[in-house]
């Protein structure tokens, strides 16, 4: 094998966007060790500049002709580019977000965004992995770093415990999942690559045996962890109440887009000979997610609780796209996560701004807010009301489509059921947005009452502004203006040829196994 | 042409709202919104001279791609079913504004809302998409629910949370019909004219519909759903209830017609006896309870759920007449209770109580409100249905035109409006006649300014009572053709059902 052929079967041009997060990752942690305390002005600002440069670098790899890397192991395609998009730019928002935060609590800010640029690359690896240890390193990227980011504030016992229980439930989740992963290895005789799994298993014949199901269900045991879905959701309230804040708003927007992007992936390539079989344990964990998330952030009085039983009912809204299975269903979860971050992370920026100057983030602690400061109220409430897909905000386009996609694919029960728990969830969010504009100033709680004067002036509260203005406006015109996302989302999935090839997949497999059934 | 009745008030509601500093002045807050809402108004009167009565379909279109993957387009129109709706939302949008306290708590939030309320209001009319209407109907509910919670009186909270469930669960019910209807019809567009459901088979059909009922309903209110209403009504502030019962309630019927009779006409015949009599219910319920109110505002409201039972009456018997009625009775109703709650609102400001047993005696002539009583008493007549007042003509075509189909239920409708002459007896007995308490009738004067809007009202209450021509011509071609659609057969077969 001479040497150019080697090259061109790595590509290894496909994982530059990932080269650069790796060089920004080692430029920080070098700085930090030469320079010490005194970077820590200014490296939030490098490693901001070295995500923005990947996703530069992402927009140029769009509609690749070669997208495969690394003889089979990594797939760059459209689809993989937008959710290595996603992660990216979660990662530059929770930067900006944390650049105060973690200054505040006296730690150091260079390893924080290191072990943060860490679990990014995990994520950005996961999004296009196709081969069964490539899924498995770079989700353990992904975890690794997130259990050290929960457990950062390591002088707080809240953090340490959550770090103790997402670590506990974290590992074991993925040994789980890496029993699933070893049995389609034998399943499939021997193959590691996803698609030659794929054709392993159709070829040996064991279509819809008890071992495909139940590495499915392993598999789906892992995926389930990493998007919170209801059975495998314990961990969310506690590790969003414990962590640092910056960090849950990145477990909730890139952690869960790397974990969808697993599923699509994974189940579409590997399990189309148990399409029905999947798609009906989704159904279930949608169906616990939207009532159990919504009904039981209800009575939270907690603001990162609410949002963490928030965001695990968001997540079932986001798996009826995945059911639907159609185009139009993956791409109502692209477009939909895509809206996610924004009103999620400025959510949260609203969050942090709040615990920042008052040091709580209980929900009653906001009322009267509106008086003080008007812009966080703003804030908040909009991206809330997104959240409860309120109109003409972007999480209203989001969830019209996921619910169109749905019911074009003759999803009906789910979507009433998403519409419902909907109506539902906007209880609870407007709860707090009643808290913060409709109590009198005599109804102002004590922390409100004594907040401090705003100054944008101080250390690191800019680049926090900047996060809270730039997702606060994209939320509110992301729907109006919603049709180049859209375009995007339908392009991602219409050149991903994974996703038509199941549908070719699929049909074949109903074929086999109506020819085994005669 | 159509775009300025939404965009105007939206903009300026931002503009009002986030104009950074001391620009705008809290104290220029209700100028500016007055003046933005008299130019919609004056807008709005423009194109309902330019509008061509003796076109049945949709004018003045105006359309704007937008997205097509959910097939949702900006895509405007008027017809006759709509145009009286428009101008009622920017003339009661304009009474509203003038009649607001001059010293509103957080004016400019205030006025931002109303304007926001507004302009929605002013797009769910206009929309000719589905999706779109539903954009502007869901728009109206944090607005609302915020005028609710700040501005209201002392139970805010609780009526606020419940018309925001309410109201939600409206939504999450039109929108699930929607999506039926455009899947159903293997639509890929959600534009009124895309969506046939000729072609759906007929139980579809009618859950489809019974979605449109259910949905509106809520809205309107219908009877078993109606339980927001009063507290709603009750617990907010004068100029917001114009707002809510004048405006709002419309959305409800105007759904109900565009949706329900419109686009699923053969099934609304088969529904269309249950509904006549359920329009019945309605009518005799909302009178009985207002009967027994022991507060004025109350009992408006009350009088507001009997009337939505004739409209519902007048569009389930749908002969061109009793579809002219009910446009009718929708545009009078929302004056006439426009009025009340002007007038409810002034007596409770001046007096300080809204209790019937404390009221009494405010037409003694110089120290009671003997003009404002003056302006009540009509205002009851008129709503009770009185001839020489808009009233009586909306209810009389209404009934003239369903009695034909459903005898019975309309003259249980009539019986109502008895029953509603009778609570409005007793409330104007109860305020305006009798003698004042001398110990606590040192009344503030009610200045000029505060009379007028109810002034414009009631003289255009007397005018379109005795001019009828004005309220009816606007509609009579639009609802004809709709008419026209429904299957005649099956009409025949009911009427001789509801006949026996």
């Amino acid at each position: 094998m001479d040497f150019a052929n080697i090259a061109s079967q790595l590509n290894a041009g496909t994982i530059l966007p990932e080269g650069i997060v790796i060089i920004t990752l080692l430029g920080v942690l070098i700085v930090d060790l030469i320079l010490g305390r005194t970077s820590s002005r200014w490296i939030g600002y490098l490693a901001i500049a070295g995500l923005l440069t990947a996703i530069v670098a992402l927009y140029f790899q769009w509609d690749a002709t070669n997208p495969i890397g690394f003889t089979g192991s990594f797939n760059g395609d459209d689809l993989s580019i937008i959710f290595r998009g996603i992660i990216a730019l979660s990662a530059v928002v929770t930067i900006l977000m944390s650049i105060r935060y973690i200054e505040q609590s006296g730690t150091a800010l260079a390893e924080f965004i290191a072990i943060l640029m860490t679990a990014t690359l995990g994520g950005m690896f996961l999004s296009g992995a196709s081969e069964l240890v490539m899924i498995f390193i770079s989700l353990e990227t992904l975890s690794i770093s997130s259990y050290l980011l929960t457990g950062y504030t390591k002088r707080d016992p809240r953090s340490n415990e959550a770090a103790l229980k997402y670590l506990l439930i974290g590992a074991s989740s993925t040994a789980v999942f890496l029993y699933g992963v070893s049995l389609l290895y034998g399943l499939s005789g021997g193959q590691t690559e996803l698609s030659a799994i794929a054709n392993g298993i159709a070829a040996a014949n064991v279509s819809q045996s008890l071992g495909l199901v139940i590495a499915l269900v392993f598999v789906i045991a892992g995926i389930g962890f990493k998007i919170s879905a209801a059975p495998f959701h314990q961990w969310t309230p506690d590790v969003y109440e414990g962590a640092p804040t910056p960090v849950i708003a990145f477990l909730s927007v890139g952690s869960k887009a790397a974990g969808f992007a697993l599923a699509i992936r994974l189940l579409t390539v590997v399990f189309p000979l148990v399409a029905d079989e999947w798609r009906f344990v989704f159904t279930a964990l949608a169906v616990l997610s939207m009532v159990l998330g919504n009904v039981v952030a209800l009575a939270q009085t907690s603001m990162k609780r609410m949002l963490a039983y928030s965001s695990i009912a968001q997540a079932g809204f986001v798996m009826i796209g995945l059911i639907a299975g159609t185009d139009a269903g993956y791409s109502s979860m692209i477009f939909y996560l895509l809206v996610y971050l924004f009103m999620n992370l400025c959510g949260f920026t609203c969050v942090i701004l709040f615990s920042l100057r008052t040091g709580t983030d209980q929900i009653a602690e906001y009322s009267g807010l509106y008086q003080k400061d008007p812009l966080l109220t703003l804030g908040l409430s909009i991206s809330l009301l997104s959240l409860g897909g309120i109109p003409p905000l972007a999480g209203f386009f989001g969830k019209i489509y996921l619910f169109w996609a749905g019911w074009q694919a003759g999803l009906y029960w789910l979507v009433l059921l998403g519409l419902v728990t909907s109506v539902v969830s906007i209880y609870y969010y407007i709860r707090v947005v009643k808290m913060m504009v409709v109590k009198e100033p005599q109804e102002m709680s004590d922390v409100v009452k004594n907040y401090p004067q705003i100054s944008w002036n101080l250390p690191g509260f800019r680049p926090l502004q900047v996060g809270l203005i730039a997702t606060l406006i994209a939320t509110t015109v992301a729907g109006i203006l919603s049709n180049p996302l859209f375009t995007l989302a339908n392009n991602s999935v219409a050149n991903t040829p994974i996703l038509q090839a199941e549908k070719i997949a699929s049909t074949q497999a109903s074929a086999i196994i109506t020819e085994q059934a005669e | 042409m159509l775009s300025v009745l939404i965009w105007i008030p939206i903009i300026s509601a931002a503009i009002i709202g986030f104009w950074p500093g001391n620009a705008i002045e809290p104290s220029r807050a209700r100028l500016v919104s007055l003046t933005v809402a008299g130019i919609v108004l004056l807008w709005n009167v423009f194109i309902l001279l330019k509008f061509d009565i003796s076109y049945p379909g949709m004018q003045f279109q105006e359309y704007l791609p937008w997205n097509e993957t959910l097939g949702l387009n900006y895509q405007l129109g008027v017809d006759g079913l709509s145009i009286l709706m428009l101008v009622l939302n920017s003339f009661l949008t304009w009474i509203a504004i003038y009649s607001s306290n001059k010293n509103t708590e957080r004016p400019r939030l205030y006025y931002s809302m109303v304007l926001l309320v507004s302009g929605g209001v002013a797009g769910a009319f206009l929309a000719e998409n589905l999706l779109l209407f539903f954009l502007f109907y869901e728009l109206e509910l944090i607005p609302f629910y915020l005028l609710i919670c700040i501005w209201g009186g002392e139970k805010r909270a609780y009526a606020g949370i419940k018309f925001l469930i309410y109201t939600a669960v409206s939504g999450a019910l039109i929108l699930a019909t929607f999506l039926g209807m455009v899947w159903l019809t293997g639509s890929h567009s959600f534009a009124f004219d895309a969506v046939s459901t000729q072609n759906i088979s007929a139980g579809m059909q009618l859950l489809l519909l019974g979605g449109i009922v259910l949905g509106f309903g809520i809205k309107m209110p219908l009877v078993p759903f109606h339980t927001w209403l009063p507290d709603a009504y009750v617990e907010v502030s004068a100029p917001i209830a114009i707002l809510l019962g004048g405006v709002l309630a419309k959305l409800g019927t105007y759904g109900l017609l565009r949706f329900g009779l419109g686009m699923f006409p053969q099934a609304w015949s088969v529904i269309a006896p249950s509904l006549a009599i359920w329009g019945a219910i309605n009518a005799i319920y909302g009178a009985v309870i207002a009967i027994a109110q022991k507060d004025i505002k109350r009992m408006v409201a009350y009088s507001s759920i009997g009337h939505m039972g004739y409209i519902l009456l007048a569009a389930a018997a749908s002969t061109p007449l009793s579809l002219v009625g009910a446009v009718a009775q929708m545009f009078s109703h929302g004056i006439i209770l426009a009025i009340l709650f002007h007038l409810v609102g002034i007596v409770e400001a001046k007096v300080g109580t809204r209790e019937l047993d404390k009221l009494s005696g405010l037409m003694s002539p110089i120290r009671g409100l003997p003009l404002i009583s003056a302006l009540l008493v009509l205002s009851g007549m008129a709503s009770a249905g009185i001839p020489g007042l808009t009233g009586f003509v909306a209810e009389f075509i209404s009934f003239q035109g369903s009695f034909s189909t459903f005898p019975i239920p309309t003259l249980l409708c009539v019986v109502a409006s008895g029953l509603t002459a009778v609570y409005f007896v007793i409330l104007l007995n109860r305020t305006c006649f009798g003698r004042l308490q001398n110990n606590l009738a040192y009344y503030p004067k009610v200045v000029w300014a505060e009379k007028m809007p109810a002034l414009i009202l009631a003289s255009l209450i007397i005018f379109l009572g005795v001019q009828p021509t004005w309220l009816v011509r606007w509609s009579e071609t639009t609802t004809t053709s709709m008419v026209a659609v429904i299957p005649t057969p099956e009409k025949t077969v009911i009427s001789e059902i509801a006949l026996k």
